[in-house]
Parts: structure tokens; sequence; C-alpha cells
């Protein structure tokens, strides 16, 4: 049994700063939950604590159903990859993965069929006898998960073990990872900053920003029901649009109103979502790029799902074209768009910043490559309408079905 | 040990580890503070003892003995502070000996800082024919031990003059510290040659270069540079014991050394002239200290 | 451009240059010379071939120089090497107030050997120092004689440089932190308890640092005069042959004596000897010496 749990974990560092604020989380015995936000959000403080290699200000942290709070990390049962990968330069990758067998005193018998059998999970097998400094990147990222497979853990915790090698090896490496986990089975805590890397290898994905959670669940949970705008702009690419729009009743109907467009809500969204009932109701719209297109492409789009636009930018990427277009209102700027944004880099804050100032905020949406919109021409854009995110303005938190509090959804895994 | 409450989701509570094995963590980790912390304490018993023997026996007038059956660690019953006016002007010349020792320490720094960041420079930023060579020459100058020079120097410095003065042991520092210069080589080394050429295109010339912008950058090393030299100087007793020879110009080494070589030391006043003659190089470690154990690791090792 | 910069060069080497050849080239010429001569200031050298160093073979003083400092060199050496290091690893801990322990442990390094030597001298008197009537309250009746016997002089000479050992910690210290925590969190995690922990991370990745000190050290050995100076009072009084370093000999040779060309002899000897010990040495390091790999850096 080693399912992970954590319960009210909290770190302060001796500055004062606040790293993680009383988690609660629990790792599903043999998942793969990948913990993932913006840098300085926790998330590697959260891993290094379940590893032992932080003290806890507050919370405990078991493993199985041994308490591990005030356990050394070396017995705790766990193995861990490191983003460096932290190999022993001296030593040979035989030694590199036999050493923690060697000090718990294995066989020598047991210590090579386990040595050997990672090397051939890990096609490593022509490298045993030679030192890291004559491996390439991605041999010594193996290398460095090798030395953990061997110990056989309870859990495996990886610290963005894929950020130091080019994006081609980190897709293979990607495959490998969920390879291997899924064979072996075993609990694994791993941590990015990268949301795709998310998407892609977590049975469950955690979601955290400045030391506290956001939301736990699958990742089909968090792009389809993001709890809140951070989770709602931090998931998927490129970053739903979000715009300040008011609901109201209007002609027998309900409508979502924004810079002088107007957008039919549908029954069934409406009836999914109970806080939109009241009339006048300022939101936050949040539309993704993928669930626009251009209405010339579309069959049954109707006048109510359409927005008419003109276009700034035209992109094509072979198979999508990006449209960008503008609209009359100032860009939604709230402390979580700031974070996204200061993620992403100064630049982005600046153009924030710009269209504040002339209160007109770029959208994107992503229209198939047959389209004809062009630069200066205004473009009808058909909007899904199924899909469309709505936000309390206020504090930030999706308005759906759930009242979106951020209490781990332990989640209903989408296997 | 906190009960850990799970959410009805994910099955049964865990069962706690019993009280005594994680208790046995905590007593290993206070043990071994308490350990390290002792270790420490002794090793700075055995450090500031002997000086506050010293200060003790310094502080003691002539009648009182000096070596007593058990040993005084700190002084209690002598208080003669006087001892130390004795020292350094009515019984022993030590004011004279540390202004002496100033002199050629100040010059000596003056001589280092000059020579050595001109020619660290040169090494350091100029490229010119013969640079490799002259490198070479200038490791292997560092290699070769002083010992096989003092006497031809000496000869040589006989020859010049320069016997009795103070001429010796300053104007070797104007022509470059070997291995000053190589430590200012490397320092200047990390330094972007951007600055060079956007120099350059603003129509400065080397010296300027050399006076305006990388000087200026390389106050790190040479502080490094100035501190050395001064700890050597101030501490050097082999030049001086060569070439003076008059009781006037001595230096602080030399006065001390000869206190100890003769036949009836006054222990006490002995004592009083050691401390008196460390204090300098004492204010200047507190002064640079943290400077100087960073500067030692990013300037000297990791050439 | 190219040869402007040529010019400006050699104007910026010039003060080195005119050092090298006054002060290094003109010299080592001649105390190569010198050692074939026989001088002493007054009238001219005379020339001797090889005299100088056959007279070594027979001089019962330079055999005297050459056992103390070897039996320096042996003691103090591996003390030197091992207790700096380990003082390092205590003073690399990360407990509160470290920084006061390490400024006050670096203390002596500071000191002059002078200074150090005149305190010790009093410290270490037989009779009456402080170290022996410590000694005898501890219940040691007959406790060394120090600088007064013959078998304990040298090692008082050890160990007054044992007190100022913090100057080698220091050295340590910075090889010391830059080694990547990484590393040591990884065999945190592979279960490696300290000693392990020492073995296997520190010891490999300090090995640098530890040729460097061990080549300083053994430098050093050969260079000892301060303390043996003051210790020996003058090389003269009282303790007769055991404190004999060998650049004592050296100086009472050329300065008390007025051997020019024989000092030259002995100082030449000197140079080759410290050249032959560090090359051997180099040669072997690479077996044993692991290199700058740092995993931080790695791409």
């Amino acid at each position: 049994m080693a399912e992970i749990t954590l319960r009210g974990v909290t770190k302060v560092f001796a500055d004062r700063t606040e790293a993680v604020h009383s988690l609660d989380l629990d790792v599903p015995d043999g998942k793969l939950v990948v913990l993932v936000g913006p840098s300085g959000c926790g998330k590697t403080t959260v891993l290094r604590m379940i590893a032992g290699l932080e003290d806890l200000t507050d919370g405990t942290i078991a493993i199985g159903d041994r308490v591990v709070t005030e356990v050394p990390p070396g017995d705790r049962d766990i193995a861990m990859v490191f983003q460096n990968y932290a190999l022993y330069p001296h030593m040979t990758v035989r030694q590199n993965m036999a050493l923690s067998l060697k000090i718990r005193k294995l066989k020598k018998e047991e210590i090579r069929r386990r040595v050997r059998d990672a090397a051939d999970v890990l096609h490593l097998q022509e490298f045993l006898d030679k030192r890291p400094r004559e491996l390439s990147g991605g041999q010594r990222q193996r290398v460095a998960m090798g030395r953990a497979i061997v110990r056989e853990p309870q859990a495996f915790l990886m610290d963005e073990p894929l950020s130091n090698l080019d994006a081609k090896l980190r897709v293979q490496m990607r495959a490998e990872i969920l390879r291997i986990q899924r064979d072996l089975e075993v609990t694994t805590v791993y941590v990015t900053h990268d949301q795709t890397e998310a998407m892609t290898l977590g049975d469950l994905v955690v979601v955290l920003r400045k030391g506290e959670l956001q939301q736990v669940g699958s990742p089909q949970e968090l792009y389809e029901r993001p709890a809140n705008l951070f989770v709602g702009g931090f998931i998927g690419s490129p970053a739903m649009n979000v715009v300040e729009a008011t609901v109201t009743r209007q002609d027998g109907g309900t409508f979502v109103m924004f810079a002088g467009h107007r957008l039919r809500v549908p029954p069934e969204v409406l009836d999914a979502r109970p806080g939109l009932a009241a009339s006048d109701k300022p939101v936050i719209l949040g539309i993704r790029p993928e669930d626009m297109e251009d209405a010339a492409l579309v069959s049954e789009s109707t006048p109510d799902s359409r927005i008419s636009v003109p276009i700034d930018l035209r992109e094509g990427m072979g198979s999508d074209i990006f449209l960008h277009f503008s609209i009359d209102a100032p860009p939604v700027i709230t402390e979580d768009i700031r974070e996204l944004a200061s993620d992403i880099g100064d630049k982005a804050i600046e153009e924030l910043d710009e269209q504040a100032t002339e209160r007109r905020s770029t959208l994107v949406a992503r229209v198939g490559p047959e389209s004809r919109a062009s630069v200066g021409k205004h473009c009808e854009i058909h909007v899904d309408m199924r899909r469309l995110y709505f936000f309390d303005p206020a504090t930030g938190r999706a308005i759906g079905d759930r009242e979106a509090a951020p209490v781990p959804a332990a989640g209903a895994l989408a296997d | 040990m906190k009960t850990l409450e799970k959410t009805p989701t994910t099955g049964a509570p865990p069962r706690e580890i019993p009280q005594r094995s994680a208790a046995r963590y905590r007593v290993r980790r206070i043990a071994y503070k308490v350990v390290m912390y002792a270790i420490l304490l002794g090793l700075t018993a055995i450090i500031l003892l002997p000086v506050s023997w010293a200060l003790t026996a310094a502080l003691k007038p002539d009648l009182a003995p000096v070596f007593t059956p058990t040993p005084e660690w700190f002084p209690t019953e002598y208080w003669e502070w006087g001892n130390f006016r004795l020292v350094l002007t009515e019984v022993m010349p030590f004011l004279r000996y540390m202004i002496n020792t100033m002199i050629i320490v100040t010059a000596s720094i003056l001589g280092v800082l000059i020579s050595c960041s001109l020619v660290g420079f040169a090494f350091g930023r100029l490229r010119f024919r013969g640079s490799k060579v002259l490198f070479y020459v200038l490791i292997v100058t560092m290699l070769i031990p002083w010992q096989a020079l003092i006497v031809p120097q000496f000869l040589l410095f006989v020859e010049l003059g320069w016997y009795g003065t103070y001429l010796p042991l300053i104007v070797p520092s104007f022509t470059g510290v070997a291995f000053f210069i190589f430590l200012i080589r490397q320092y200047m080394r990390t330094i972007p040659r951007d600055l060079d050429d956007a120099a350059r295109v603003d129509g400065l010339n080397t010296w300027q270069i050399f006076w305006r912008i990388i000087l200026p950058l390389s106050t790190p090393v040479l502080t490094v540079c100035a501190v050395f030299t001064f700890l050597w100087r101030w501490n050097d007793l082999l030049g001086p014991l060569i070439y003076l020879d008059d009781g006037s110009k001595f230096t602080v080494a030399l006065g001390l050394a000869n206190l100890v070589t003769r036949a009836d030391t006054p222990w006490n006043l002995t004592m009083a002239a050691n401390l008196v003659t460390v204090i300098p190089t004492v204010l200047v470690y507190f002064f640079v200290q943290k400077k100087l154990i960073g500067g030692i690791a990013s300037v000297g090792l990791k050439g | 451009m190219a040869r402007k910069e040529q010019r400006a060069a050699y104007l910026f080497l010039s003060p080195w240059l005119i050092g090298l050849v006054a002060f290094w080239l003109i010299p080592i010429i001649g105390s190569l010379l010198l050692s074939f001569s026989e001088w002493n200031i007054i009238g001219d050298p005379e020339w001797v071939g090889l005299d100088n160093y056959r007279d070594m073979i027979d001089d019962r003083t330079f055999w005297v120089s050459i056992r103390v400092t070897l039996k320096y060199l042996l003691l103090s050496v591996p003390l030197y090497i091992g207790a700096g290091l380990l003082l390092s690893l205590v003073l690399n801990l990360k407990i509160r107030g470290i920084n006061v322990f390490r400024t006050i442990l670096f203390l002596p390094a500071v000191l002059s050997g002078v200074a150090v030597a005149v305190l010790w001298v009093a410290l270490l008197n037989p009779d009456v120092g402080a170290l022996n009537e410590l000694l005898r309250s501890l219940g040691i009746d007959d406790p060394p004689r120090w600088l007064d016997s013959p078998t304990w002089a040298v090692p008082s000479v050890v160990l007054v440089g044992m007190w100022g050992i913090g100057g080698g910690a220091i050295i340590y210290l910075a090889g010391l932190q830059n080694i990547s925590a990484q590393l040591y969190e990884a065999a945190l995690l592979d279960g490696a308890g300290p000693w392990q922990r020492f073995r296997y991370v520190t010891l490999p990745m300090i090995t640098p640092t530890l040729l460097f000190v061990l080549l300083t050290s053994l430098i050093e050995a050969f260079q000892v005069f301060d303390i043996a100076y003051v210790l020996s009072r003058g090389g003269t009084q009282g303790i007769g042959d055991s404190l004999q370093f060998y650049l004592i000999n050296l100086w009472n040779e050329a300065f008390v004596n007025g051997e020019y060309g024989y000092a030259s002899a002995l100082a030449w000897v000197l140079v080759l000897a410290a050249a032959a010990v560090i090359l051997v040495i180099f040669r072997t390091s690479g077996r044993w010496v692991y290199y700058e790999y740092d995993p931080e850096r790695e791409r």
C-alpha cells in the first residue's frame, strides 16, 4: 500500500515566506500525480517535504499507513529523480545505480539482477561502465531514473526531470516515463511547470498557486471544469480568452453581453449553472480559442452565436490558423491574470498594461485552415456556446454546478 | 503526533508509527547538535585561552611572577595597563617599530597595487604577441621558491648600496608579485569584453580603458591583494632580519624576535609587545573577514 | 590597431619585466654561479666547481637539517591535511552562530609566525610553562620537555602549527561549498549515513582541494623559518641541533658564517628537491584526483 497523504502541510521559510499553505492532498496508490503551477507556487517545496529534504512547519505526511513526517529521507522508502540528475560523477552508471542497494546491504546477486533489469527497461546496457560525463543529457536522465527504479520503492518523486532536455527528447522521455510508471505501477509524484506535460502524464493533476491548492482532478476535469480563473487560464494552450461580461434576460432568452457583442446562452448551459440565475449579473466570460471558428466554415451557425470582429493578426500554422482580434473593452486584470502573465514574462505584463490604457483587449481564435479571414477586414467568428466558462469577477471562482470551492475533488479518474 | 483524518473517499485512517521510534529520530538530531557545539566550543577555547594567557601575563607588573604553578588564564589580580605604554615608548621602542613597519607596509601595498594591476591588466585584457610565453614565465616564477633568491638578491642589494635601508623590502613590490598578478589576471578576464569594445568605439585609448573602466571594476581582487600584502609584510621576519641592522629601523617582527632571543626576556613586557603588534592585523582581519573569506573562494580557487 | 595594443601591452608589462630581469633573472643566474664558487663578500668570488656540493655531503649540519626538515614534513603534512579537513567539516555545518566560530578559529592564521612563536615559547616552557602545568594537573607527572628535548622539539613546532589549522580549514571550506547540494540529497535518499555521505560524495569531490593543500603544505614544510628561528632562539641557543631546519642552516651559513657560495649551493639543492617532490605528486595525482565536474552546469 503506497498512497501518499498530506494533511495541513505548511512550510514557512526562515525569511518568513510562506511557501505552502495548509495543503491537503491524497495521492492514490499506483497513480501518477502531477504537481503543476507557475514558478514559486510551492510545488517543488511540497515534493521536497514528501521526500524529507525539507522540514514541515506544520502538518503531517504519511506514506502508506506510516506517518513519515519526522522520518529521515533515507528511511522513507522513496526514490527521487532530480532536475539536474545528481549522478555521482566519479562513479560508473552501474555503481551509481547500485550504491543505494549496497548501502542497504542487499546480496550481490540481487543487486546485479536489479541493475540489469533496470538497465534493460531503460536501454542502458551499453553504458553501464561509463561515467556520467561521457553521457548525453538524455542518457544521464535515464540513469537517474534507473537509480530510482532499482530501489523498488513505495513511491517515485520526480522534480522536473525533463526540463533540461531539448523539446524532441522531452516528448520521447515523457512517453518513456509514462510507460515505465504504468508497467511498474508505482505511486509517482511528478513536479513540472509545463502544463502540457502535466496534462499528458497525469492521472491526477494538482494545480498550485502561491502555496495554495487551486484544484485537483483528472486532466479532462481541469480542462472542462476549471475551478477558478487561474486554473482556467493556466490549463490549455493557447490560453483561454477572458472578458468582462454581463448576463441578462432579454427577448425571451438569456444572453451574455460584452463590448457591444451579444451571445445567447443555451438552456442546458444555464441549467447546469444555477449561479447564473440572477439577472444583470456581471461575470467574467471565458472562451477557449479552440472553441471559436470562422463562421463561414460552420454550417449551423446562428446570429446569436456569432460575433463580428476586425482581424488584427493572422498566424497560419499549417493545420490551424490563429486569428487575433480586438474588442472594445479593457482587459480583465485580476490577480490571477497578472500572475499568469508574469509567469510568461515581463513582455506579457507590459502588453496587459498597454491594453488597459487603450481600453482594448486582444483575443485569439483558432480556426480551420480554409478560413478566408484576413487582416483589416471584419470576420464573423462563431462561438461554440456549449463551451462557455463563467467566473465570478469578485472571487475568480467558476460559476458552475459544484460551488467551485477548491477542495481536493478526490478525483473521478477518467481512465 | 497528530492523528490523521482522511477524507471518506480514500479509506481507512493510517496507522501511526509508534511514538518511540518517532522520538528516536528527534533525540538523535538533538544529540548530534550538542556534540557539534561541544567540539566547536572546545576548539574555541584552545584558540582563545593562549591569547587570554598572554593578556594576563601582559598585565602583570615586573614583580609578579609571569609563570605560576597553576597557569592563570584570565587577568584577575593584576591590571598593569601601563605595561603597554612602557612597551611602546619607554622601556622598548615598539611604537617606533610599528611606525617603521607601517611605512614598509604602506609602501609595499602601493607598489603591489600599482604594478600588479598594470601587469595583470596586460595579461588579462590585452592581446599581444608573446603573451602566452610570458604567461608561462609568470607561472614559473610563482613556482620557484624564493630561497633560491635570498642569497643573490642580498648580494645584489649590497652592491647597490641598499643594505640597511628599507629599499630591498619595498622596491620589489613595485615590480610586481607573480601571485597577485595571476589573481588579478584571472579576475579581469571575467569582465565582459563588450565593455572594452564600447569604450574603444567611444574613443578611449588603452590607458583610459584601464584607468576608468577596468580598474574601478576590479576593486574586489585589488582589496584581496592589498590585504594579503599587508599581512605578509607586517608579519615578515626574514626580510628585515637580513637587511636591517640599525635598531631604530627595526620592524615589529624583528623587535619581537629579538626580545625572545636574548637571555633575560621580560615576559610580561614581551607579551604586551606581542599583543600590541598583533592588533593591526586583527583589526584588518575583522574589517575584511566577510569579504576575504568569500574573496578567496571566488577569486582564488576557481582559477 | 594591433600594433598600438602591442606597444601598450609592453608598456603595461614594463614594471614586471624590469623586475623580472633585475630581481629574478640576474639573481638566479648569479645564484647558480655562486653555488659553484666560494665568496664571503670580501675580495672576489673564487670558482671551486663542485666543491660546495661535495662539502655538503660531508657536512654534518647539512644532514641534521635534512633530518629535521624531513621529520617535520612527515609529521606536519598528514596532520595538516587530515585535521584541516576534519575542522572544515565541522565549520561547514549550518548551525546557528557558525560564522562566529569560523571567525575565531581562523584568527591564528593572520598572526605572524613570530607572534605565534613568541606566545608559544612561553607556553611551552618545560618547567613553568602553562601547557606543562596543565598536563601535570591532569596527572601526567613527566610531561615532554618540548623545545628542550631532542625528541619533542620538532613536534613542538608541529603543535604550534596545529594551533593555526583554521587557515587550512578555510581552503577546504571553499571546496566543500562548491559541492552541489543535490549530490548530498541524492545520497540521503539512497540511505547513506554521515560516514557514507563523506566517503561517496565529500571525499571524491574534494580531491582537487586535497591536492592543493598537499602541495602547499609540502612547500611550506620546506620553508619553515620564522617559527623555528624564534623557538630556537636564533638557531643557536640551548637545544643545539633539534630545530636546525634546512632554511635555518642556510641562513646561518650565509649570514652568520658568510659562506655565500655554499649557501647558494644549499639553496639549489632545496629547489631541486622541492621540484622533484612536486613533480612526483603531480604525476601521480591523476589517479586519485577527481576534477571539476559540476552537475549543476549540466545541459
